[in-house]
């Protein structure tokens, strides 16, 4: 513990505290309360109607998640995972793809970069509006092609068999600039003597990356990997704007979002949601540190 | 390859007369590759990543009934009507002022806060400096709180205000993270010495530490910019008041009441995006850079509830 060097012998002792205080409050009041408040409300069947009592009820949530409501609750879960692993692997195949190919010098490679990297600045109003006339079913340029290429009507974001597939795509879309530079990242922390070897070596290009590249990447791949995954685990706004998580689209954190702020404000289920989704981002997170970090070992 | 032949080009003997074109057939068909190589960047970049904003761009121009006529064509009587129009019926003015205020003072009220919360635990003043710094690390991971901060904020009389927003984002508390390994990297000696010379704690913090934290300052001011800017959970779920409504929360009703307007909602959207689309290219290279220099920054700048700051700032993500 080191001590504090300013102000007065008297008041030495305090000064750090007085720093701390209102962040620390602030952060306790509006982040660290809130969190943990949501474990209190998923044991209740608060309404959210101003001036009605708690309600707590023990298991209740949960119990109705997991008996009379569970096809819903499993519907959602079921999105969820094809959400986030679907968004992870093809986000970083296209990330790391973009980052070989665009870890280049030069002004041009720069302004290809921020291009790639720009989508993710606009807010996802912005980009499911965009989206929403590019996949429009009577006049987005996405029909025409599909229209003269199949000969077929679609209704994108309107057809259940497409619309999770298509919000993944904006998904990634939106987000694969910044795994590119996550990858370029790792990919400039190798040595170049490293190349030079696998060069005189006689390696061609797939053997170099297949034996040189792609390990030194595993740090790269691991934020990279976990960093998507956490992301897309507790993604909903997007979901939101382009589809209102109809049409099959429904991940977990819609479902609570929807359970607490929709017409039934049920403010004690969405709670019981959140837990779900909560344990949920702690398993495949905690089981996904442990393999990235084994097979970093093993590379 | 390319560099064993034409090293090895000048040293043949025989046909001396061979090297000069035959280094500049290399040479060019290097230069034909990288020229192939640029082409399929530029058109990644440009058709896959510009092309639907550009496009989108384009239905702005247009008249509705020329949009009727030719939905993907370009604009045939070009326009700004719709531009006008949208503004003025989306009241996307009002909204921009809100926007402007909701992004910039929390965002500089987190950055002053975080510094001295910061400094104070990165210093290792109290007891448990190390543990507290993990403790608020790890509340990251705790669940959502989306839901007991409105509670919260309608008991407290924070829903529904400009005021109890501000005050609502402003003290989350989420800058706080990464100025701790940044103060870490300013020598002590500087605070001895400061204090020696009776140098105030406030002052301090103002005139010393933070002139230099400026590149950690700078990239979480404009993360936090854009990200103020653009949330829409938070506006959704705490501003019931449509005169309160920021640019992406009116887009987003603007969206619903003229579906099928497409050039009046292109206009709202590009209305709506115009300052961050400014923002970005006066500051691109702080951006994109920033993040590709240091992935333990981006972790907790960009990605929206990557590593979940909680409550508040990220609307409940994890």
């Amino acid at each position: 513990m080191a001590r504090c060097p300013f102000g007065t012998q008297r008041t030495r002792r305090f000064i750090p505290w007085a720093s701390i205080a209102i962040p620390g409050a602030g952060w306790l009041m509006f982040g660290l309360y809130p969190s943990l408040a949501t474990i209190l409300y998923s044991f209740t069947r608060y309404s959210g109607l101003p001036g009605t009592p708690l309600n707590y009820c023990g298991m209740c949530n949960y119990h109705t998640a997991f008996t009379s409501l569970l096809p819903q609750l499993w519907s959602a879960v079921r999105v969820t995972l094809i959400y986030v692993v679907g968004v992870t692997v093809l986000q970083n195949a296209i990330g790391l793809g973009l980052a070989l190919l665009l870890n280049r010098s030069g002004r041009s490679y720069t302004f290809y970069r921020a291009l790639i990297f720009m989508p993710q600045i606009f807010s996802v109003t912005v980009v499911g509006a965009v989206f929403s006339l590019m996949l429009d079913p009577y006049s987005g340029p996405a029909e025409k092609v599909v229209h003269s290429l199949f000969g077929i009507n679609s209704a994108f974001l309107g057809s259940s068999s497409l619309a999770l597939l298509l919000v993944m795509m904006v998904n990634v879309w939106m987000f694969s600039g910044y795994s590119m530079l996550l990858y370029i990242a790792g990919l400039r922390n190798i040595p170049r003597s490293v190349y030079e070897a696998a060069a005189m070596d006689g390696a061609g290009r797939l053997r170099v990356f297949r034996h040189v590249t792609w390990p030194l990447l595993a740090s790269a791949t691991t934020v990279n990997v976990f960093l998507t995954t956490m992301a897309t685990l507790g993604e909903y706004a997007l979901v939101l704007v382009l589809t209102g998580g109809n049409f099959g689209t429904k991940t977990l954190g819609l479902y609570m979002f929807q359970a607490a702020f929709g017409s039934d404000s049920q403010l004690g289920y969405g709670s019981m949601l959140a837990m779900l989704q909560f344990v949920l981002t702690i398993v495949i997170g905690g089981g996904l540190l442990y393999v990235l970090r084994r097979r970093e070992v093993a590379l | 390859m390319t560099t064993f032949q034409m090293t090895k080009a000048p040293k043949a003997p025989e046909a001396p007369q061979a090297t000069a074109p035959m280094l500049r057939r290399l040479v060019s068909g290097a230069r034909t590759r990288a020229a192939g190589v640029n082409l399929l960047c530029f058109a990644i970049a440009a058709g896959l990543f510009a092309l639907p904003l550009v496009y989108v761009l384009l239905q702005a121009f247009k008249t509705y009934t020329g949009f009727l006529q030719d939905p993907t064509g370009t604009p045939h009587p070009w326009t700004t009507e719709s531009f006008s129009a949208a503004w003025q019926q989306g009241h996307f003015g009002r909204e921009m002022v809100n926007s402007l205020i909701y992004a910039a003072v929390p965002d500089a009220i987190t950055l002053v806060l975080g510094v001295f919360l910061a400094f104070p635990i990165s210093r290792g003043y109290f007891k448990y400096s190390n543990g507290l710094y993990t403790f608020f690390i790890f509340s990251g991971f705790l669940p959502g709180g989306l839901i007991p901060l409105f509670i919260e904020a309608r008991t407290l009389h924070l829903y529904n205000s400009l005021i109890g927003y501000l005050i609502m984002t402003s003290l989350s508390g989420a800058g706080f993270f990464f100025f701790v390994g940044y103060i870490k990297g300013i020598p002590r000696e500087i605070d001895e010495a400061a204090a020696l010379d009776g140098c105030g704690y406030i002052r301090f913090i103002f005139t010393i530490v933070m002139p230099q934290m400026k590149p950690a300052l700078a990239t979480f001011g404009i993360f936090g910019f854009v990200h103020g800017w653009n949330n829409l959970i938070l506006p959704l779920v705490m501003l019931s008041d449509s005169a309160l409504w920021p640019v992406t929360r009116g887009l987003y009703s603007f969206f619903g009441q003229y579906s099928q307007n497409w050039p009046l909602i292109a206009a709202g959207t590009f209305i709506v995006a115009a300052p961050i689309m400014v923002l970005f290219i006066l500051l691109q290279r702080y951006l994109v850079e920033g993040v590709a220099g240091g992935a333990s920054f981006g972790t907790q700048g960009v990605a929206p509830g990557a590593s979940g700051a909680g409550g508040a700032e990220t609307g409940g993500g994890a």
